[in-house]
């Protein structure tokens, strides 16, 4: 008997693994609920989830992320996310719709940081309340009377200053987050959604583990035998996923480790500043960029018919000096055991 | 001599000269990624590079094409010892005392080095909302030393940040303790006008914990910088004049900056 169908007979797996693959509509229908919270970092863009969701028409979501990009502000400005919670917003570096939009608390926000957001989503995925850190310590961010800001929505259940039980050492208490979703984009996975992610990750690792709903797009599906010959490049197991999106370019226009580089030339073309700049430009970048589209792949035709294949080419890794070298998960023949009864 | 460069390129190569020649360091966004590649590859080539979001130790090849365009760029996976997560950077690395310093920029600067990334005017009816802090606040407060690199104008350098989102020295001696954080420094400052220590022996316990000018750029004096500052500047009893940057550190800087992405012509 395999060891699949034994661990099954245990009740410990089912006997045959959800297919946890499908179209990205679906996976958004689907998993996505008005009123989610929903992570989406600077790092595993999910670009094409994103868009996925503002087509979808959703409505009152929570952006969070340690570093929100242009994907999380993209929702609010489509009217499906009114609270932002993060430790840097990239489109409110410059002025525009964005920082009017906080400035005048149409839309709610609530500043962390980006350990704080890491931390807290580790929290989450550990399932414990909190989480202590030493970061904020001696900054206005801790002033009681900044609780009140004109984005406030949290109050006292922000975070809150504390000594340890133990030395009597000040640490900040910071909340475990745990995302109703995370749209996060990967490099691979099978059918069954164990996902392979490699590169820096930064507050991405957690996000997976913390969200309730994780909804992974990739670029690659590959037989499930392939995840399992490379179990140490998995970083979320199948059973934890809610669903898995073969969606090539997916980040585009961010990139993805070992796949393609940031667009710079299609973000100064596409001019990704016209999302945030003023709601009026983001209704001329949506009608351009975004409502045309059925899916992500019609949008990638778009831009190849725009502006040629050699131009998307021209952004994908070439994998001269970095490909890694197969390495070996065998062991010895002396540990080899049959389950067979 | 170089013939022309820009205060922000100068500055650059200051910050990169002045870079401690060993440690592990964690870059922030925007310039401190540009000198710290220029301090890697020529001046503290030991120095172990390390970014918030996951690359540590990154030792980029000889003839990389270009710096980090910000610190979640994909090149940083090339040459790195180890790639990670946030946790492990700003928790197991930061957090847990591994490292040697800091480098980082920001919206505003107090004569105690206290930096703001977050907002303009008062939190609670803000003038100007910015970006926010990433990661900046957690390696003000835990780094071991801090350097800073930031452009020198009047309404950057202020008596005191309008938030404070990452602590230097607070409000003087002894206030890092009182918050609960370790001792930090020597920590340093460059600026599009000069070079400044703070003064305290003992990071941040005695002393009066302010900014000193000690080296001015060629062809300035204390009395210009002082016009772009929003205190009352102490200066240096021996203050220097900084030398100018050599062919070689303008034209390595300006390989690394091929798009113009932080030397930004007219900017500075």
């Amino acid at each position: 008997m395999p060891p699949r169908a034994c661990l099954a007979r245990c009740g410990i797996i089912p006997a045959v693994p959800e297919i946890k693959l499908m179209g990205e509509n679906e996976a958004i229908e689907r998993f996505v609920a008005d009123g989610d919270s929903v992570y989406t970092g600077y790092t595993s863009v999910a670009f094409g989830l994103c868009r996925a969701i503002a087509r979808a028409g959703k409505r009152n979501l929570e952006v969070v992320g340690g570093s929100v990009g242009i994907q999380g502000t993209m929702l609010v400005m489509a009217g499906c996310a009114d609270r932002v919670r993060a430790g840097y917003i990239a489109s409110a570096l410059r002025p525009g719709a964005i920082t009017a939009m906080m400035e005048s608390g149409e839309l709610k926000y609530e500043d962390y940081s980006n350990q704080a957001i890491a931390l807290m989503l580790m929290a989450g995925a550990l399932g414990i309340p909190f989480i202590p850190t030493k970061s904020f310590l001696g900054t206005d961010y801790l002033d009681p009377k900044n609780a009140h800001h004109p984005g406030a929505y949290l109050f006292d259940q922000k975070w809150r200053e504390m000594e340890s039980p133990f030395d009597g050492q000040k640490f900040v208490a910071l909340p475990a987050l745990k995302p109703d979703v995370a749209v996060l984009h990967a490099q691979r996975a099978d059918k069954y959604g164990n996902v392979q992610a490699w590169g820096h990750q930064g507050d991405a690792k957690w996000a997976y583990w913390a969200a309730k709903k994780p909804i992974v797009s990739v670029e690659e599906i590959v037989d499930t035998e392939m995840i399992r010959a490379d179990p140490g490049r998995t970083i979320v197991p199948g059973f934890k996923v809610a669903a898995v999106v073969h969606m090539p370019w997916g980040a585009h226009p961010s990139g993805l480790t070992g796949y393609y580089d940031f667009d710079y030339g299609f973000n100064a073309k596409m001019g990704l500043g016209r999302i945030t700049r003023s709601k009026e430009e983001y209704a001329d970048w949506a009608a351009e960029w975004l409502d045309p589209f059925p899916d992500h792949a019609a949008l990638m035709a778009r831009y190849v018919e725009l502006y040629g294949q050699d131009t998307l080419d021209a952004v994908r890794v070439d994998a001269g000096p970095v490909t890694a070298d197969g390495i070996s998960y065998g062991h010895g023949r002396n540990l080899r055991f049959r389950m067979d009864p | 001599m170089s013939g022309d460069y820009t205060l922000a390129e100068m500055m650059c190569v200051v910050g990169a000269r002045e870079f401690p020649k060993r440690g592990v360091c964690l870059l922030g966004m925007g310039l401190p990624v540009l000198s710290g590649l220029l301090a890697k590859l020529m001046h503290a080539p030991e120095i172990a590079i390390c970014t918030e979001v996951g690359a540590l130790d990154y030792a980029p090849r000889p003839d990389v094409v270009r710096a980090s365009i910000g610190i979640h760029d994909l090149i940083l996976n090339d040459g790195s010892a180890m790639v990670t997560d946030m946790v492990d950077a700003l928790g197991t690395l930061l957090m847990g005392g591994n490292v040697d310093f800091g480098v980082l920029q920001a919206a505003q600067v107090d004569k105690f080095g206290n930096l703001n990334t977050l907002v303009l005017g008062d939190y609670r009816a803000p003038e100007r909302r910015l970006g926010g802090t990433g990661g900046n606040t957690e390696i003000a407060c835990m780094a071991k030393q801090l350097i800073t690199i930031m452009p020198q104008e009047r309404r950057r350098f202020v008596e005191r940040c309008d938030f404070i989102t990452s602590p230097s020295y607070i409000d003087g001696p002894g206030a890092r303790r009182r918050a609960g954080l370790e001792p930090q420094g020597p920590n340093r400052m460059m600026s599009t006008m000069g070079v400044y220590r703070f003064d305290t022996p003992d990071g941040g316990e005695t002393g009066s914990c302010e900014a000193i000018l000690e080296a001015v750029f060629p062809g300035l004096d204390p009395e210009i910088v002082q016009i772009e500052t929003g205190w009352t500047l102490r200066v240096a009893d021996d203050v220097r004049e900084l030398e100018p940057p050599t062919t070689e550190e303008l034209a390595l800087l300006r390989r690394l900056d091929p798009y113009g992405f932080y030397l930004v012509p007219g900017r500075y």
